[in-house]
């Protein structure tokens, strides 16, 4: 798909972002040095398998130009709904199918609503999510679920390892490269894009925009619920207010990845949220309290997202020019030589 | 005439390696309306960019009534006299016409708080008017208006400012209708009447013997003549053969052989559209191609899009090789074989910041894939390069988005996708709006080699485009059909029934 050229500039663009990356990670490692160390590195991974999965969901909204606001109510009405049912004594992986299900049918509510009726994407997913919000609590009023969750196997997605990896990670990675497949490998991937950059030329192509829309939602929800599963295995409990925290990481990873990489992508969202989660999990560990994590996230994307603007660039050539006004021409060694 | 009211000389621009503009010399004296031609590509827009202020020039000089000027930004122009109606004018279309025109100078203080004044903006309102009487009501909404009434309210926007001197109108034509395109020209002489001097884009080289008092013409980046349009009228030199710097000829292509048609492709049967088009029937033969000429309101369009399935058909019938069909979205027309090249690329054809290789196949993702899930991109990538050399894509930038290229490329990259969808019956609306010369005479030329093995129909508001390149032509007239009476429309025949629906039913 192709040329040389254009592989080059993506992979410049790739080299940067794995720079970044070890450069946070020297940062980090040098003001904290437990940052390095087998059990911090583990919790970034098991961190980023939540964040992650829930920023792959919402790659798939962002690529069809839309937003989804409901990620918390779902990930907190899913959380309960599974913590009931593990409470209720069914086996694990029904209780996996179950909460996957029930994701799919709010995420088909906001989807349809918003693709075949026409109803605002922001103010339909807000609302989507509050009402989730609010069911989150009509299992137990309030108070946290734990029966069972011990002898269910469920803390074992936590706590598993794999070839010395989490099998939380393993979970990400498949998921990932199964959503890169499919976005950037076949048709379907094609006809999401064409929804998002031009909605009527991809209908006057006869690609289905409005159930590509849909599915997008879908496959949030889906992913979300995926995501919360995570963090009730490394909590051990089900509580009203699990995923409140997956909303602002994954909107951070999808948006700074797209930034850096010049366009949403698969990989993108995979190297945005690997950045983000270091952060989160680096400013913790030097002691930053938990409630300004939103804000730190925030404000990393802002940053972010502006300094690999077009606009930023430009200033940024700017400055070259006036360091280097011109190209380095080398200077001519021979000359003195001869 | 007196001293000339602008004057540029040896003006160069340079983008990259691509030298753009090379020792410009151009001349406007007051009061005249001077048409700027030149194929896409030739330099005019980046002149008229430097004229105002939107780029700035690498060297050479620009006077303004003798004055040397500089522009670094659009304001810069404006204050020196020179106003800009861009191609596609930026309207708000909530907003009446007279707020659009005072928009963001409703009141001479730079406050934020600063409270409008009703009476006063409408007694300036009234002083626009009274110098230039448009007949149209500036109290509705733009997003009300006609594409004339909308480009009138642009130019009055432009020129409301205090002082202007010059106008430069980009291409205001492309969109209207003939009986808009008098009203767009009636306009143009009030404003030279009063001593306000037009620099005019155009494509339609006939425009400029109705309209203009001379011309300059650009080719390679270069002003390569500067005639009155007296002087070109006595000497009959050919406007065509100066943009192209040879002689072009026709440029369009011979007609079909008529024993050459083959078989009945698609046939619409009194085809109606609540609002669209009444009782249409036709038939649609591999082998030749069938012009549908007529203007905006016609109902041409809403046909064309009726026929692929955006707005489905309330009666009538429609057959695909004989065999009765129902499209009822655009997958079922493609499906059925029909392809559409819509009359609003930029819309409906492409995804704009994307490049060749995402545009082309997407109304063919199956055979993308071959049939299956996983793209071929080998496959693909070899098959969309063979297509656009086909159509002669400029430049052969596959990776370059859409967005990157001229209107006449633009569309080449819709034909290419038209043609990977392998259709056998093709629809073009308004194929050659905004595209030049030489590649108008490419993208018929194309059409042409299509009808040897599709149905190819031209529908379009541009009368001797219908009448030059299809071998049988129909009108429509507020969406009922006009058929000649001997058989064939002349093309003057086929003008009036197009405008005042004349002709046998």
């Amino acid at each position: 798909m192709r040329t040389w050229k254009d592989r080059m500039r993506h992979s410049t663009r790739g080299l940067g972002f794995v720079a970044l990356v070890l450069i946070v990670a020297a940062i980090f490692g040098v003001l904290e040095p437990r940052f390095l160390s087998y059990v911090s590195l583990n919790g970034i991974a098991r961190h980023m398998a939540a964040n992650g999965l829930a920023a792959l969901g919402l790659t798939f909204v962002v690529i069809v130009r839309k937003f989804d606001l409901s990620i918390a109510g779902v990930a907190a009405f899913c959380a309960m709904s599974m913590g009931a049912l593990i409470a209720a004594g069914w086996p694990l992986w029904s209780v996996i199918l179950a909460g996957l299900a029930l994701g799919a049918v709010i995420g088909g509510i906001s989807g349809i609503a918003i693709s075949r009726f026409g109803l605002p994407d922001i103010v339909t997913t807000i609302a989507v999510g509050s009402i989730g919000t609010g069911l989150a609590f009509i299992y137990t009023g309030g108070r946290s679920i734990f029966q069972n969750f011990f002898t269910s196997g469920i803390t074992d997605l936590n706590d598993a390892k794999l070839m010395g990896l989490g099998v939380s990670m393993w979970l990400l990675v498949a998921i990932y490269a199964l959503a890169w497949f499919v976005l950037s490998r076949t048709r379907t991937g094609l006809a999401f894009y064409a929804t998002g950059e031009n909605p009527m030329a991809a209908h006057f192509s006869g690609i289905a925009t409005r159930r590509f829309v849909a599915l997008a939602y879908v496959l949030c929800a889906m992913c979300t619920v995926l995501a919360v599963l995570l963090i009730l295995a490394e909590s051990g409990t089900a509580e009203t207010n699990k995923g409140a925290n997956l909303m602002m990481p994954a909107y951070a990873g999808v948006f700074l990845g797209a930034a850096i990489m010049g366009g949403t992508s698969v990989i993108a969202s995979f190297g945005g949220i690997l950045l983000i989660t270091m952060l989160l999990d680096g400013f913790a560990l030097m002691g930053l309290p938990y409630y300004y994590s939103d804000g730190v996230v925030s404000l990393i994307l802002l940053i972010g997202v502006l300094a690999f603007s077009d606009g930023a660039r430009g200033t940024l050539q700017a400055l070259r020019f006036l360091f280097w006004p011109q190209k380095s021409t080398k200077p001519t060694a021979k000359g003195s030589d001869a | 005439m007196g001293a000339p009211v602008l004057t540029a000389s040896d003006v160069c621009k340079r983008f990259g390696p691509v030298q753009a503009l090379r020792n410009v010399d151009f001349r406007l004296e007051p009061g005249e309306v001077h048409a700027l031609l030149g194929i896409n590509g030739a330099g005019k827009s980046t002149f008229i960019k430097i004229l105002s202020g939107a780029l700035q020039k690498d060297s050479g000089t620009i006077r303004i009534g003798g004055e040397d000027v500089h522009f670094r930004a659009p304001e810069d122009a404006i204050r020196a006299g020179i106003a800009t109606v861009q191609q596609h004018p930026e309207l708000v279309p909530d907003m009446s016409g007279l707020d659009n025109i005072f928009l963001g100078r409703e009141t001479a203080s730079r406050s934020l708080m600063g409270r409008i004044d009703r009476e006063a903006l409408e007694a300036r309102a009234d002083a626009l008017l009274a110098r230039f009487a448009v007949p149209i009501d500036l109290s509705q909404e733009v997003g009300q208006m006609s594409a004339v009434e909308r480009e009138a309210v642009a130019i009055l926007q432009a020129i409301a400012v205090d002082g202007i001197r010059v106008l430069i109108l980009d291409e205001p034509t492309s969109t209207l209708t003939d009986v808009e395109r008098e009203d767009l020209f009636a306009l143009m002489n009030q404003l030279r009447a009063q001593g306000i001097a037009i620099i005019y884009i155009t494509h339609q080289l006939e425009e400029v013997f109705a309209i203009a008092d001379s011309f300059s013409v650009f080719r390679g980046g270069a002003c390569i003549a500067r005639m009155s349009v007296e002087e070109a009228r006595s000497s009959g030199v050919s406007l065509a053969d100066l943009m192209l710097g040879e002689a072009v000829g026709d440029i369009f292509p011979p007609k079909a052989d008529p024993d050459a048609r083959g078989d009945v492709f698609l046939e619409v049967r009194d085809l109606s559209l609540t609002h669209g088009f009444e009782n249409v029937s036709f038939t649609a033969h591999r082998g030749e191609i069938l012009g549908l000429f007529g203007l905006v309101g016609s109902g041409c369009d809403e046909l064309a899009k009726s026929i692929f399935g955006v707005d489905p058909p309330d009666q009538g019938e429609i057959r695909i090789h004989g065999k009765p069909v129902s499209l009822r979205k655009p997958r079922e027309a493609l499906d059925a074989g029909i392809f559409l090249v819509p009359g609003d690329r930029r819309t409906e054809g492409l995804a704009l910041s994307r490049h060749s290789l995402f545009n082309v196949p997407m109304a063919n993702l199956r055979r993308a894939a071959g049939g299956r899930w996983g793209l071929k991109s080998r496959q693909l990538r070899t098959d969309i390069q063979r297509l656009t050399d086909q159509v002669a894509l400029h430049p052969p930038h596959l990776n370059t988005p859409a967005s990157g290229f001229s209107g006449g490329n633009q569309q080449k990259i819709v034909l290419a996708k038209g043609l990977y969808s392998e259709a056998d019956i093709y629809i073009f609306v308004e194929p050659t709006v905004g595209v030049d010369i030489g590649a108008r005479a490419k993208i018929y030329g194309l059409m042409r080699e299509l009808s040897e093995r599709a149905a190819v129909i031209v529908v379009s508001s541009d009368c001797d485009e219908v009448h030059g390149v299809a071998d049988r032509t129909i009108a429509l007239h507020k969406g009922r059909q006009v058929e000649p009476e001997s058989g064939v429309f002349s093309r003057d025949d086929l003008l009036m029934a197009g405008i005042m629906g004349e002709g046998s039913l």
